[in-house]
């Protein structure tokens, strides 16, 4: 092995005697050296020939297109994209050096504590210091008098304060905070501070929080709905409503109740706030959305936004959780600014229980109704979700949970209503699959018992009913790609599924679920997007030829720098080591929304191709002068440029780079993405509203103990659809990752509360993560639709592929053992007391004597199968079609697919406001209609 | 979270570390033993009876003999399970404990000593603080139970060891020390019946080994254990059945069973496993032994499942621990 290694180092020598041979052309002065040699960077110092199978067809490689081609081919160098590769901060978390929250140490820094409520609800009377302040090594203590400016993640719902200015709204709400020389003497302190409440009643089940209230959790003045905690209500019909019920020949009908859960990302929240000697403020935090917290520090601090530098450290997991400007990031501030140090908070596992911003506990009724054609004729959704104490992002969870599920099948009538209420408890938020996860779990198994009341294949019923590619949904939607019908019939065929449905013994059972998601947010929260645009990247080369990539977009373990730096790289023929990602401060950053609603790839990467475009034009523009070759005939290889017609001719990238440089420096550059113009005009259109959609389908297999009720998920099929996949490593993991995550909350995972409202188990031992152990195999299936704008066809894979995990186990329960859940966690505990309850309804003494459910197909089931067929012909014709008619849900129901269907036919009128006859017997979200907004009830307040 | 801050001895001798207790006792100074510290440093992080002094135990190589009959307590759980000598049920009971981690660090003598746990005590100060407290650590509020209110004379918190019902149904015998003297009784007896003393420790005492009798060898059983989770969770139930095999197939000559995870100290059910060792018909008795240790314990309210639920599955672990009873 020595012997060869030495001559491996001969060969390197001798090459390098060629390569400097190789630049004698290049125009040296006499004495000067070379700058760099061409090529560098890289670790092979020579440019790698083409490979063909990396080039698209329609460029004259042989990459498969069977989606068609893509607006980006002509810039794919076939370097970078749909490479498996690790993640480019990797290296920095496997040795340690990545450094979080926590991990900042600024010299002098003191150390921050939170005073929190001991009560659910109360007034706080008065706050007394004075004992604290004399504590040696007490600094400073602060109080919501301190900051008394709301704040909130959304523009419309800023109701959060930095401590509480008047309230208390849960037991670990935040009343005061101080600063010392060590945590131990700050918990010294904390014990010091006295405060005086008067205990008010204090709200724990959402369905109270519909009614009037003496002393509402929040007051939004003329805005507030009566004088309830309802925070925000939504009414929304589309399709034939009426006809519905008339042509439905099987119904389901289910009332679930969801536990709220958290997202329990291993690192806990830290923050470090520092003012500098010039009187700015850096900010250093675990962040998903830096620009936001930049804004909320503004305002609540009172100091123009050019004086705040936030900068994003490594985040150890955030899934949602660390997505809202949060009360702790204020109070850091505002004691290192009173204090004139450093100040650090770390929080405790139970203090990130208390802020939450988990999953809603959700009460969902779902109705679906199918036809004698087995077309789902309608699905009404009612939903009440739990908000806890605050707004967050509550006001677009309450449309997710409706709007989210109205794909991907088509359907002929959609009917929603859904409130959020404010309670006495931590408040809950976005959390990955943001309010479509609870929903969908209840379509999905809605689905199965009405494909087993049809007596037709659970599967076969979907594939009957999906919209195809480039059509729009029942509430107008635009939907782009769709790989949903290739998701489904990979899982069918890799799980084996018509040889194990209904068929396996009890106990044993398979099960599919689906999943629709955005992939990114059609509307920037903060501002018109016709006037700025969703993301920005901004690029820099200089003479070393190292790329500089200046994003906002902010890498919380996703990959967000590793996606972009490979869309930079792919464009400009480069390999990854000679792309850097600037990505944490927002001093230098361009403003990017953060990530949440899966918008990163979509956008960021676009945005990037973007700026490298205009990069890639320069470099061409001085390959041709050099070699006198035309510029449209030159392309991109590895760290070459030459021409497609003569490969022979051509230069290095650090050739064509120098000859750009002259005269001008270093290059620079700027890509922006925003959303086309898209959706409709009712009231709420906007929300649910992206430029393309992520589709997946999910099948498990599991084994269920029927005398213990105990889950054991064996194994799952995981198609997702996510139009292409920049980095299929990072796919993969996102996808297993999605399958993790989702089976907690089926299996195990629920925020507890006990009888008097506490959360009975902050802590990571009894909040149930499943471990290695409970992890089933997962066979990831990538399935690439070739998304016609998103960056190189890609989509998201974030958010996704959570979704049927919930659904695919609760139906393979049911195969297994004939019981269907309404309530999850799963917890043995649970499906043991449905079993006990089948048992005595069948008189079956002994679970180990029950039946399995079984399926004979109806006529109906043949039917299906053939629309499938045809569906399916239809839909390879759509995608591959550059003619394409448009194509409007309704089609299936006799609808003239071209028009919106509401221009079709009166009875598909979208409504947005509940009539007085639904008042008269209103669902349980529905309800929150009864209530007038203050402004309408005369009421001058 | 930071522990509060605590004085550490480590004694490298059992008489040193006696000593050690003897001062601090006579001095009317407070200390805890700390062996692996699995379990008492988490409790210490959440403020739970903290004391001043704590006298570490992993320095005392007296503590660590292992053998066939004689288990030092600062054996370690991991230890005892991968060893050969170690009767084959307490191999398996030792190999459930939470997770490999705890397992290296968690010793037998602290797996035996093992705290009492409830809902409304493994909570964090503020929280604790945010209940009004409770009985077992109220902080000098002489605050009432949470689990059972009114009533602020019995801890019901749970014993959720593993170690502890094999060992009873082994018959084995525990060995106390204090600067006082050597003392040593049944396993059975070591336990009583209240989740703050929980055993009959004296100030001072501590436990120095488990001596395991010389027919452990004969005897055969197994050991099912109820939990959310198969690793890191406490047993939320767990049995131990152990027998001696009889004349004939499905006959046992003797038999023991002994629960943990349902009371506030682990159980050894004599009676019910005589009474159906006396009329003993097979798999009909499996029935009747499994429905008599469900209607023999009472767990209550503060663990992760409910007590009907783990009173039902306590039948269902009796009979599955049983099985190999029933088979040649």
């Amino acid at each position: 092995m020595e012997v060869n290694r030495i001559s491996e180092e001969r060969v390197d020598e001798k090459e390098t005697n060629v390569g400097e041979e190789e630049i004698v052309g290049y125009r040296q002065q006499p004495g000067k050296i070379p700058f760099s040699r061409p090529g560098s960077g890289g670790k092979n110092q020579f440019s790698n020939n083409t490979d063909p199978k990396m080039i698209p067809r329609s460029q004259g490689g042989d990459l498969e297109q069977p989606w068609g081609s893509h607006r980006h081919d002509s810039i794919i160098s076939g370097q970078i994209i749909g490479k498996p590769t690790a993640l480019i901060d990797s290296g920095w978390k496997v040795t340690g050096q990545a450094h979080y929250g926590d991990d900042v140490r600024l010299p002098g820094e003191l150390i921050g504590r939170i005073i929190r409520s001991p009560h659910h609800y109360a007034r706080v009377l008065s706050i007394d210091c004075t004992r604290a302040l004399e504590l040696p090594g007490v600094v400073a203590i602060a109080t919501g008098a301190d900051a008394k400016n709301k704040f909130g993640v959304l523009p419309v719902t800023k109701d959060e304060h930095a401590m509480a200015v008047e309230k208390v709204r849960h037991a670990g709400d935040l009343v005061a905070c101080v600063a010392a020389v060590d945590e131990l003497t700050a918990r010294e302190a904390e014990r010091l501070i006295e405060v005086e409440y008067e205990i008010l009643d204090s709200i724990h089940d959402m369905r109270d929080g519909l009614e009037d209230s003496n002393e509402p959790i929040h007051d939004r003045g003329k805005y507030h709905i009566g004088e309830s905690n309802v925070q925000k209500r939504v009414f929304q019909e589309f399709g034939d409503i009426e006809g519905m019920s008339k042509s439905a020949i099987a119904s389901h009908s289910k009332n679930w109740f969801f536990s709220g859960v958290n997202h329990a990302f291993t690192e806990p929240h830290a923050v470090v706030a520092h003012w500098d000697p010039s009187g700015r403020l850096t900010l250093y935090t675990p962040q998903q959305v830096p620009h936001y917290v930049h804004r909320a520090l503004a305002d609540v601090l009172e100091i123009p936004m050019h004086q705040i530098n936030v900068h994003r450290t490594f985040v150890g997991g955030g899934f949602g959780g660390k997505s809202d400007p949060f009360p702790h990031e204020m109070c850091a501030a505002i004691l290192a600014r009173k204090s004139g140090k450093p100040v650090r908070i770390t929080f405790d596992r139970e203090e990130v229980y208390w802020v939450n911003r988990g999953r809603h506990p959700s009460r969902i009724e779902m109705n679906l109704h199918a036809d004698n054609k087995g077309r789902i004729c309608g699905i009404e959704t009612d939903a009440l979700i739990d908000g806890g104490a605050f707004a967050s992002f509550g006001h677009v969870t309450t449309y997710y949970n409706g709007v989210l599920h109205t794909a991907p099948y088509e359907i002929g009538a959609f009917h929603y209503t859904g409130a959020r209420v404010w309670t006495n408890k931590p408040a809950s938020g976005a959390m990955r699959g943001h309010g479509a996860v609870n929903s969908r779990c209840a379509v999905e198994v809605g689905l199965d018992d009405l494909a087993e009341k049809l007596s037709v294949d659970p599967i076969t019923l979907r594939l009957a009913n999906l919209l195809p590619p480039h059509s729009a949904t029942i509430t107008g939607f635009r939907v782009t790609s769709i790989g949903m019908r290739e998701c489904l019939e990979k899982v069918k065929e890799q799980s084996g599924w018509a040889s194990k449905f209904r068929k396996l013994p009890l106990g044993k059972g398979i099960g599919v679920g689906c999943g629709f998601f955005i992939s990114g947010s059609g509307l920037p929260i903060h501002w018109d997007p016709n006037k700025f645009p969703h993301a920005t990247v901004h690029l820099k080369i200089d003479m070393d030829g190292g790329v500089t990539v200046h994003t906002g977009a902010a890498d919380i373990g996703q990959g967000s720098d590793t996606v972009v730096a490979q869309s930079v790289a792919e464009v400009l023929g480069l390999p990854l080591d000679l792309i850097r990602i600037k990505s944490r401060n927002s001093d230098t950053s361009p403003v990017d929304l953060g990530s949440y609603s899966s918008r990163v790839t979509f956008m960021n990467a676009n945005a990037a191709i973007s700026a490298s475009m205009e990069i890639r034009e320069r470099l061409l523009q001085a390959a041709s002068e050099i070699t006198s070759a035309e510029k449209d005939d030159l392309v991109v290889g590895d760290r070459r440029i030459f021409a497609k017609s003569d490969p022979a001719v051509g230069v290095s990238y650090l050739e064509a780079l120098h000859k750009a440089q002259e005269d001008r420096g270093a290059l620079v550059s700027s890509g922006s993405y925003r959303t086309p113009p898209m959706g409709k005009t009712h009231k709420g259109a906007a929300a649910g509203l992206a430029p393309a959609y992520s589709f997946s389908a999910y099948v498990s297999e599991v084994t269920v103990d029927v005398e213990t009720g105990k889950i054991t998920v064996d194994r799952v099929w995981a198609a997702h659809d996510c139009g292409k996949a920049i980095n299929p490593l990072a796919v993969s993991g996102q996808i297993i990752g999605s399958c993790h995550m989702g089976m907690g909350q089926v299996l195990s995972e629920e925020m507890r509360y006990g009888r008097n409202g506490h959360l009975m188990n902050p802590d990571l031992l009894d909040y149930k993560i499943p471990s290695v152990h409970e992890m089933p195999e997962v066979i990831p299936i990538i399935v690439e639709s070739n998304d016609p704008e998103g960056p190189f066809g890609a989509k998201e894979a974030g958010e996704g592929p959570l979704l049927p995990i919930l659904p695919a186990v609760c139906n393979a329960v049911y195969d297994a053992i004939g019981v269907r859940t309404n309530e999850l966690p799963m917890t043995p505990e649970k499906v043991y007391k449905m079993i006990e309850k089948r048992c005595r309804s069948e008189g079956v003494p002994s679970s180990t004597n029950l039946s399995c459910p079984t399926l004979e197909y109806s006529q109906l089931q043949k039917e299906l199968e053939e629309r499938a067929i045809r569906h399916s012909e239809r839909d390879i014709e759509r995608r591959l079609s550059d003619h394409r008619d448009d194509y409007h849900n309704g089609a299936l129901f006799g609808l003239d697919p071209t028009k919106p269907p509401d221009e079709n036919d009166p009875r598909w009128e979208v409504r947005v406001f509940p009539g007085e006859d639904y008042l008269e017997d209103p669902r349980l979200a529905g309800s929150a209609w009864k209530h007038t907004e203050r402004r309408h009830s005369g009421d001058d307040k | 979270m930071r522990m509060p801050p605590f004085r550490v001895f480590t004694p490298s001798s059992l008489d040193e570390a006696l000593e050690i207790s003897r001062r601090l006792v006579d001095s009317n100074e407070g200390f805890d033993w700390i062996a692996g510290g699995t379990d008492l440093l988490p409790n210490y992080k959440w403020h739970i009876n903290v004391e001043e002094n704590v006298i570490s135990l992993s320095s005392v190589g007296e503590l660590k003999k292992l053998s066939e009959n004689h288990i030092g307590a600062m054996v370690s759980v991991h230890d005892l399970a991968k060893e050969d000598s170690t009767h084959p049920v307490l191999s398996k009971a030792a190999d459930s404990v939470a997770s490999i981690m705890v397992r290296r660090s968690g010793t037998v003598g602290g797996n035996i000593c093992l705290d009492t746990r409830c809902y409304w005590i493994n909570q964090s100060e503020t929280w604790r603080e945010s209940i009004d407290w409770c009985h077992k650590c109220d902080c000098g509020t002489d605050a009432d139970c949470r689990v059972i209110p009114n009533q602020n004379t019995l801890c019901v918190a749970t014993y959720q060891a593993d170690l502890a019902p094999v060992l009873m149904c082994l018959g084995a015998t525990i060995h106390l020390a204090s600067h006082k003297g050597t003392r040593s009784m049944p396993l059975k007896d070591f336990f009583q019946l209240d989740g703050m003393t929980r055993n009959v420790l004296d100030e001072g005492e501590l436990v120095t080994h488990l001596t395991i009798p010389d027919d452990s060898r004969d005897w055969e059983g197994d050991y099912q254990k109820l939990r959310q989770r198969e690793s890191w969770d406490f047993p939320e139930a767990g049995v131990a059945v152990l027998w001696k095999k009889g004349g004939s197939i499905g006959n046992p000559s003797s038999l023991r069973v002994a629960t943990t995870g349902l009371e506030s100290i682990p159980m050894l059910h004599l009676k019910e496993s005589e009474d159906a060792l006396n009329n003993w018909e097979g798999i009909g008795s499996v029935e009747v032994l499994s429905e008599s240790i469900r209607k023999a314990v009472k767990p209550v309210q503060n663990t992760w499942f409910s007590p009907s639920y783990r009173r039902k599955m306590v039948k269902v672990l009796t009979k599955r621990a049983c099985r190999g009873i029933l088979v040649s």
